[in-house]
């Protein structure tokens, strides 16, 4: 079967707040499509020709629209941005925050058996339509959630919080030590949306002391040993890639471009508990997320030691603390031994999120997968700008939808 | 890069003190002593900065201090701040301090809007003048990231390179350097504008005034709040400072634009300055606005004015290209009111630029990072280079040489103008 290349794509300005700017989705698609189209050379014309021969499809990731925009069935969406999407096949794909990772995956395998030649991937948020207690009820959708998160107030900070919990039992950690890890990986976060022209905390402040100024006005406590600091985004965006086949790439004489080495996509118990419980001997906390990364390994027949720089799904620093050891950078229990050592430091040897993640970034819950994506595209294709890594040939995500219950995986190199 | 460890910020309890500290004892890391008339205030000031920023960790870095500390501070600090009361005599008498106890290789700086950058240097020693240069923030710091460096005529010019890499990568500012020209640039492309805008208003003050033209000139067209309205925010007491030095220090092809009107003078002798003491051109409680004609408040009128909404239409789904060529094709008195204002901006906000700081382009900067208003040049790519030429010769009647001067070339602006545009009135 041939390979699924990536020609490229587009991310928003995560820093806007589009309810703010009077704007909604219309807009928000036909700013990121364009610029992806402008980004890839790619021309309506070419749409319109491709769609002629039934070879082109879209792919959408949404997480929750029908709450926070009162808008369902989002696949036909972009005949709104464009008459070239007229007749264009386009559905919308969910699985909480690894919605866009889902859309992705069904694009490649239409692309893999030979259906289309050409699929635009989008995910998209817009989380600013409401207040951030309303908001994190939304989310709570993303957990079992009568069980989890009715009448909880931001219920997956206290989920995340639960893992830390669980961290410290598991491993015997010294709490405090393990506190001052998780706020070194907000700083880390913080420091390297700096470099990100598009993320949404560029121009905020956060250094290491202040991470672990817990409980204080400025950093409350917000699920169990989790404070403000230790947590993503709320944010507004959308990200684009597009995805073409071999036989698109040679006919099109296109050069350069990198491929989907791999993928991994694993469910787990939904209930957190569950989650804990199911296997209590394995030597990771949540072996699903460790198997799903084992999974894109071996489809690509690469190592960790292949990888030159990963993308994470730090929607808290606890669950980035947990993909450290779920990538193979350390042994399980030992995570803190590369946050201490500067392994995952932007400079590191195996840097994590030169993106800023979602804490730094910004995390517009439907958008994430597909921007962690363009981000492993940017970095093998040396176009990540101030936030290069340098000589990066193979790049790793891990994209986990509520408590860790879907986890996504993907390789991108060349 | 520089090694900024401790400085001294003098008037650390006004506004713009408190978030010039927040800003260097945060991004900087440095410690910072804030110097206001009471121990009190420089308390006070310190909950102020760390909220500002969002942080309570800087408070370590934060130190109370009094005027009778001042020569100790000075003395242990590699950067002196002044950010007091925009009076010479008084700036003057801090900084004859200050020349007195800074560290010979310290540096020191004033914020103002309004003062000479050069006047000021006079207080200074020859070895020191070397060492003392302007430094607009504005407000506030945390949001608004706009910097303006301003070398006085014998400030060392390696240092003026060191303290823009300063402030850009460790301040995370976007600094341009720009001439000791009244008003700097920022202030004077902006307060042009606004002060332009209300003389429209007085001008077309039988058809609403005030919140007529503030409609016309609205969201729509690339900011944040309404430019009369901002006056009113910013205060029209500050508004006037502003002006009045410009004019009394400038002499351009726009200069008539600069003297406040009359109706405002009146305003600000009443006393009504603004949101601060809730009257002004707007009377905040009751949501009523000043009628020039009838020299009262009355309600907040909502002007029926088609095109308005349909360009608000056509940027909710993101059409910018075609709203603005609806605003270009009408033909009613508002519309036309409004592509003068636009082009004018644009070709002054170049022409400017051009004269005061270091590329034309700074203007984006300035207006983007200092008033989050849509980039000159960013609005000129969206109206089209032809229309503007059209509109300054025929409606504005500017300089053909000007003209020439600003749109025959190839500059493109490094930003967009999307985020810009409100989809709101």
């Amino acid at each position: 079967m041939g390979k699924v290349y990536i020609l490229g794509g587009a991310q928003t300005d995560f820093e806007r707040n589009w309810t703010k700017e009077g704007k909604g989705v219309i807009a928000l698609l036909k700013e990121v499509v364009i610029s992806a189209m402008e980004n890839t050379n790619l021309t309506f014309k070419e749409i319109k020709r491709l769609n002629k021969k039934n070879k082109i499809a879209v792919y959408m990731g949404n997480f929750c629209a029908e709450y926070y925009i009162q808008q369902g069935h989002l696949g036909p969406l972009l005949t709104e941005v464009d008459e070239a999407f007229y007749g264009v096949p386009s559905a919308r794909y969910e699985a909480a925050c690894a919605s866009s990772s889902v859309a992705i995956d069904s694009a490649a395998t239409k692309i893999r058996a030979g259906d289309y030649d050409l699929t635009l991937v989008i995910g998209w948020e817009l989380m600013k339509t409401v207040d951030s207690k309303l908001c994190g009820d939304y989310l709570g959708r993303a957990a079992v959630y009568e069980k989890e998160a009715k009448d909880i107030e931001f219920p997956f900070p206290k989920l995340f919080g639960k893992l830390a919990d669980e961290y410290v039992k598991k491993y015997n950690l010294d709490e405090k030590h393990y506190k001052k890890c998780l706020a070194k990986i907000s700083y880390i976060n913080y420091s390297n949306a700096k470099r990100n022209p598009n993320a949404q905390t560029r121009k905020w402040f956060m250094d290491e002391r202040q991470a672990n100024y817990r409980g204080e006005e400025t950093n409350e406590e917000i699920g169990n040993m989790l404070c403000v600091s230790d947590c993503s985004q709320v944010t507004d965006g959308a990200a684009v890639v597009i995805l073409a086949s071999e036989e698109y790439i040679n006919e099109n004489n296109i050069k350069n471009k990198p491929y989907i080495k791999g993928f991994g996509h694993r469910v787990a118990p939904y209930l957190f508990d569950k989650k804990i419980e199911e296997d209590r001997e394995n030597e990771y906390i949540l072996p699903w997320t460790r198997q799903a990364i084992v999974d894109a390994y071996n489809r690509a027949n690469l190592t960790v030691d292949d990888i030159d720089v990963f993308e994470t799904h730090d929607c808290f620093t606890s669950s980035e603390y947990m993909a450290i050891s779920a990538f193979g950078i350390t042994k399980p229990g030992k995570e803190y031994e590369a946050i201490e050592n500067g392994t995952i430091d932007f400079n590191g040897s195996k840097p994590i999120n030169p993106s800023g993640g979602l804490i730094g970034c910004g995390h517009p819950v439907g958008a994430s997968g597909v921007r962690m994506f363009l981000d492993l595209y940017k970095q093998v294709t040396n176009t990540a700008g101030k936030y290069q890594i340098r000589n990066a040939k193979n790049a790793m995500m891990l994209n986990i939808g509520g408590s860790a219950t879907t986890n996504y995986s993907f390789i991108v190199g060349r | 890069m520089m090694d900024i460890k401790t400085i001294t910020v003098i008037g650390a309890n006004g506004t713009l003190g408190v978030g010039v500290s927040a800003i260097f004892a945060s991004f900087g890391n440095a410690k910072v002593y804030m110097v206001s008339r009471t121990l009190e205030k420089s308390n006070k000031a310190i909950n102020k900065a760390a909220k500002s920023v969002k942080a309570n960790s800087i408070m370590e870095n934060l130190i109370a201090k009094d005027y009778d500390d001042i020569e100790e501070c000075v003395s242990k600090s590699d950067l002196v701040i002044e950010t007091v009361v925009e009076d010479l005599k008084v700036k003057e008498g801090i900084h004859s301090i200050i020349d007195k106890y800074i560290k010979p290789n310290a540096i020191a700086s004033t914020v103002t809007s309004g003062i000479s950058i050069n006047k000021l240097s006079e207080c200074y020693s020859e070895e020191n003048k070397k060492k003392f240069i302007g430094i607009h923030f504005f407000n506030p710091p945390y949001s608004m990231t706009l910097c303006e460096l301003i070398p006085a005529k014998c400030t060392n010019k390696e240092l003026v390179k060191e303290i823009k890499e300063y402030l850009e990568n460790v301040l995370i500012r976007k600094v341009v350097i720009v001439k000791d020209k009244a008003g700097f640039l920022a202030n004077r492309i902006g307060f042009q504008f606004i002060n332009q805008v209300m003389q429209y208003a007085e001008k077309y003050k039988e058809q609403g005034g005030v919140d007529y033209i503030d409609t016309i000139i609205g969201l729509f067209t690339g900011r944040n709040m309404k430019p009369i309205y901002t006056s009113d925010f910013v205060g029209l007491d500050v508004h006037k400072a502003i002006v009045d030095n410009i004019y009394e220090h400038t002499n351009d092809y726009m200069h008539e634009t600069f003297k406040l009107p009359q109706y405002v003078e009146e305003l600000i002798e009443q006393g009504k300055i603004g949101m601060k003491v809730d009257e002004g051109l707007y009377k905040y409680s009751g949501r009523l606005v000043y009628d020039i004609k009838d020299k009262s408040y009355r309600e907040i009128k909502n002007y029926d004015i088609p095109f308005i909404d349909k360009v608000i239409e056509k940027y909710k789904i993101g059409d910018y290209q075609e709203g603005i060529n609806i605003i270009m094709k009408n033909t009613s008195l508002e519309a036309k009111i409004c592509k003068e204002l636009l082009v004018s901006y644009i070709v002054y906000a170049i022409k400017i630029s051009g004269e005061i700081a270091k590329e034309t382009t700074d203007a984006d900067i300035a207006m983007a990072e200092g008033f989050n208003w849509i980039p000159p040049y960013a609005l000129m790519t969206l109206i089209g280079k032809d229309k503007c030429k059209e509109i300054a010769k025929t409606n504005l009647g500017i300089d053909t040489k000007y003209i020439k001067e600003v749109f025959d070339n190839n500059i493109k602006s490094k930003y967009g103008y999307e985020k810009f545009l409100k989809a709101k009135r």
